[in-house]
């Protein structure tokens, strides 16, 4: 071993450098004792030692920082590193940490909410940036709960006071859609499944417009809609081969997880194209349905916004003018009166009037009718009768019954179970 | 879930919406109903109304607020931060009687700080007003009041108490010392729940008036008193007030959240509801893309009603 070390023991000057697992140590070779190991030393003799000392540790900058804390901030530059951010994330996170963990409320949490702070910081920093990172992705890097999340990260944004821009939709749809596994051809992937990615995105990006137009978007998790959206455009790339693949079983291919509202955010787009497609000449003779209606969706997308001006009218409009005019109601009864016998004569030459433009859960019926609020005559001093207490309470042989029902009960847990 | 077309003719999208018109005929006959109520507004002046509009017997109110402008006139000053204008200012935030009074009077609040010529001319003063703050025409007034679903209220019954005793004695009792240290009991009518604590405060919940929530924490202090414990019933408070209503018309919430971002707070990851904090009135509000609207956090109903008002034009 070179250099000026002696073995403190015998004195010798054999040290050798080995290892115990991760720990390098220096060992003398005649004696076997250990002069320097991992952690157990100074600088000073670490540096005698010519062992190497890292600045942090020299420094002593970590010794006003907590244990914890030095954990956490660890913790938010490897989850950077993970999710492969620019190094200017990782200061701004590691900068929204520290001014958290200033916070007593922060500093006397569990580890599990510690854990979590990490996840919402980072969370915090790509919003800020337009980086479309979704909190469920966060929740799985961590293990954590998606209503421990919630609440940490709602916490964090009031104590903070931060400004959080929304989640980008369309920059979510190009990360999200780029990790669709169905660019190259792979064992599980057939040739005739496989799409270029470009088109797929446009065509996704379209789709994922139409339905923030049509209220599809508004209030759901986003994810699920950008699924849907993508299975469509995949399939209408080329229909023939590939209507025949279900949602899940494309999910599968592209090695995706699926969410579960996909379906639904599905079959809602699949209407709004339907709709659509009414309004298109050359496509109302063929009626449609939610199959075929695929095989159409390059035209419809081509002219979506004039044939969703067409196929929907504005809702809003409709509730409240049915809201404040009785007697209009009755005119366009009037007129939809006409428009059937008209219908009669020019056999489907019209395309069908406009649907609402509402989202889905305004559409549905409502599931229980609210009954009108009753006007309650109550003062708050009203006298209170005798009677009416004493029906809340308990006569003495109710009580004493209740005693013995009670003190059985209690007899039952705790006789042991018979062998 | 096929959106069925109906077999009416195809209606160009601007047929349907039939706005209410700004008529202002309508305003002025609402705002002289307003005017039956005695006392509340006759510090409004109404020389701006054209004199055909006005009845007889509102000559001597005319007449009486017209002596009192022009005191005001003379006695005030430049009002502060507000510069005289030539014309009116008229708020017409009113519509019907069911508004609250504490509600007409911020509206009326701003009709005081007027400068009038009390020899206006007979035109319709709408056509000519210039209005310092936004005039809120008749149909933009949401004439939609929220419904109070429930109250939360706190009293202190002044004595310690034994909670084993209440549960045994109590056919509407529960108590489970391992899940929490309160005694939960409840009443049918009104039908409330309440957290009773062997400190003697004690916590109701579920009515749907102040009223309910009094009467129903008399009810239970009552019970606690015929079990034999020297309950008062002291320091009653209102300390949550929780009220739903429906816009009728849907929301863009991502609209909203960028308008208003620094009181808005929408996570569709998180919630489907927009979470707007009103600064004033300290309000919450939760706002969903159907046009259902939630406000809690009121310590007074007309909290509630300030709050969705100043809400409604911005949600249109």
């Amino acid at each position: 071993m070179p250099g000026g070390g002696c073995c403190p023991d015998c004195g010798s000057t054999e040290l050798v450098e080995d290892s115990h697992y991760s720990q390098s140590q220096l060992v003398c070779s005649d004696c076997g004792c250990v002069v320097t190991e991992g952690t157990l030393t100074t600088t000073f003799s670490d540096e005698g030692n010519l062992r190497e000392v890292t600045y942090s540790r020299s420094t002593g900058e970590n010794e006003q920082v907590s244990r914890s804390q030095q954990r956490g901030l660890r913790r938010v530059r490897d989850l950077c590193r993970v999710l492969q951010l620019p190094a200017t994330f990782e200061d701004t996170a590691i900068a929204y940490y520290q001014q958290a963990y200033r916070h007593p409320g922060i500093r006397a949490a569990r580890l599990q909410k510690k854990e979590v702070l990490v996840g919402c910081c980072v969370l915090i920093t790509c919003r800020q940036h337009n980086w479309p990172l979704t909190m469920g992705t966060i929740c799985t890097l961590l293990y954590a709960d998606l209503d421990v999340f919630s609440g940490t990260y709602m916490q964090l944004v009031k104590l903070l006071g931060l400004d959080v821009p929304s989640l980008c939709l369309a920059d979510l749809v190009k990360t999200y859609c780029s990790s669709f596994k169905l660019f190259q051809v792979s064992p599980s992937v057939p040739a005739k499944y496989v799409e270029d990615k470009e088109k797929m995105l446009s065509r996704t990006l379209q789709l994922v417009e139409l339905a923030d137009e049509t209220w599809l978007v508004t209030g759901r998790h986003p994810l699920p809609v950008i699924t849907a959206a993508t299975f469509l455009a995949w399939q209408s790339l080329q229909p023939s081969d590939r209507l025949t693949c279900s949602l899940a079983r494309f999910c599968k291919l592209a090695n995706v997880d699926l969410p579960y509202p996909a379906s639904s955010r599905l079959q809602e787009l699949l209407a709004v194209l339907l709709q659509m497609a009414e309004q298109l000449a050359w496509l109302q003779v063929l009626k449609l349905d939610k199959r075929s209606v695929v095989k159409h969706i390059d035209d419809l997308l081509q002219h979506r916004h004039m044939l969703v001006r067409k196929a929907f009218r504005d809702g809003t409009a409709e509730l409240e003018s049915q809201k404040r005019e009785p007697q209009g109601q009755e005119q366009r009864q009037g007129k939809e009166e006409a428009g059937s016998s008209s219908l009669d004569l020019s056999e489907r030459k019209r395309p069908p009037s406009p649907a609402l433009l509402l989202p889905p859960c305004m559409l549905k019926p409502p599931k229980r009718v609210c009954p009108p609020p009753s006007v309650s005559t109550v003062t708050g001093d009203e006298n209170i009768s005798d009677s009416e207490i004493e029906q809340y309470l308990r006569t003495p042989q109710e009580v004493r019954d209740f005693q013995r029902a009670q003190a059985a009960a209690q007899a039952a847990t705790n006789v042991p179970n018979p062998p | 879930d096929d959106l069925t077309p109906l077999g009416s003719p195809p209606l160009s999208p601007y047929d349907v919406y039939i706005p209410n018109p700004f008529n202002p005929e309508t305003v002025f006959s609402s705002h002289l109903e307003v005017q039956q109520t005695p006392g509340d507004f006759s510090s409004v002046d109404l020389s701006f109304l054209p004199d055909e509009l006005t009845h007889e017997n509102k000559d001597q109110t005319v007449t009486r607020s017209e002596n009192e402008v022009e005191e005001n006139c003379n006695s005030r000053s430049q009002p502060s931060g507000e510069p005289l204008p030539s014309e009116q200012d008229v708020s017409l935030g009113f519509t019907s009687n069911s508004l609250s009074n504490s509600l007409a009077h911020l509206h009326w609040g701003h009709a005081n700080s007027l400068q009038l010529s009390p020899e206006k001319s007979n035109t319709l003063p709408l056509t000519s007003i210039t209005p310092m703050t936004p005039v809120t025409p008749v149909s933009e007034c949401s004439g939609i009041v929220p419904q109070l679903q429930n109250i939360v209220s706190t009293v202190n019954l002044a004595c310690k108490l034994d909670l084993k005793k209440i549960a045994l004695h109590a056919k509407n009792a529960e108590y489970n010392p391992k899940r929490f240290a309160a005694v939960i009991m409840r009443i049918r009518e009104p039908r409330t729940t309440a957290l009773i604590f062997s400190s003697g405060k004690m916590v109701c919940t579920g009515a749907k008036s102040e009223e309910q929530s009094r009467l129903a924490a008399r009810k239970y202090a009552r019970v606690v008193q015929k079990l034999g414990f020297p309950a008062r019933f002291l320091d009653f408070k209102i300390q949550n007030m929780v009220a739903s209503c429906d816009v009728r018309f849907s929301i863009r919430l991502e609209g909203l959240v960028l308008t208003h971002q620094q009181f808005c707070s929408y996570e569709p990851e998180l919630f489907p509801g927009l979470i707007y904090r009103m600064v004033k009135p300290r309000i919450v509000l939760l706002i969903f893309v159907s046009g259902k609207v939630v406000l809690t956090g009121a310590k007074e109903r007309s909290e509630i009603y300030e709050a969705f008002e100043n809400i409604y034009p911005i949600l249109r």
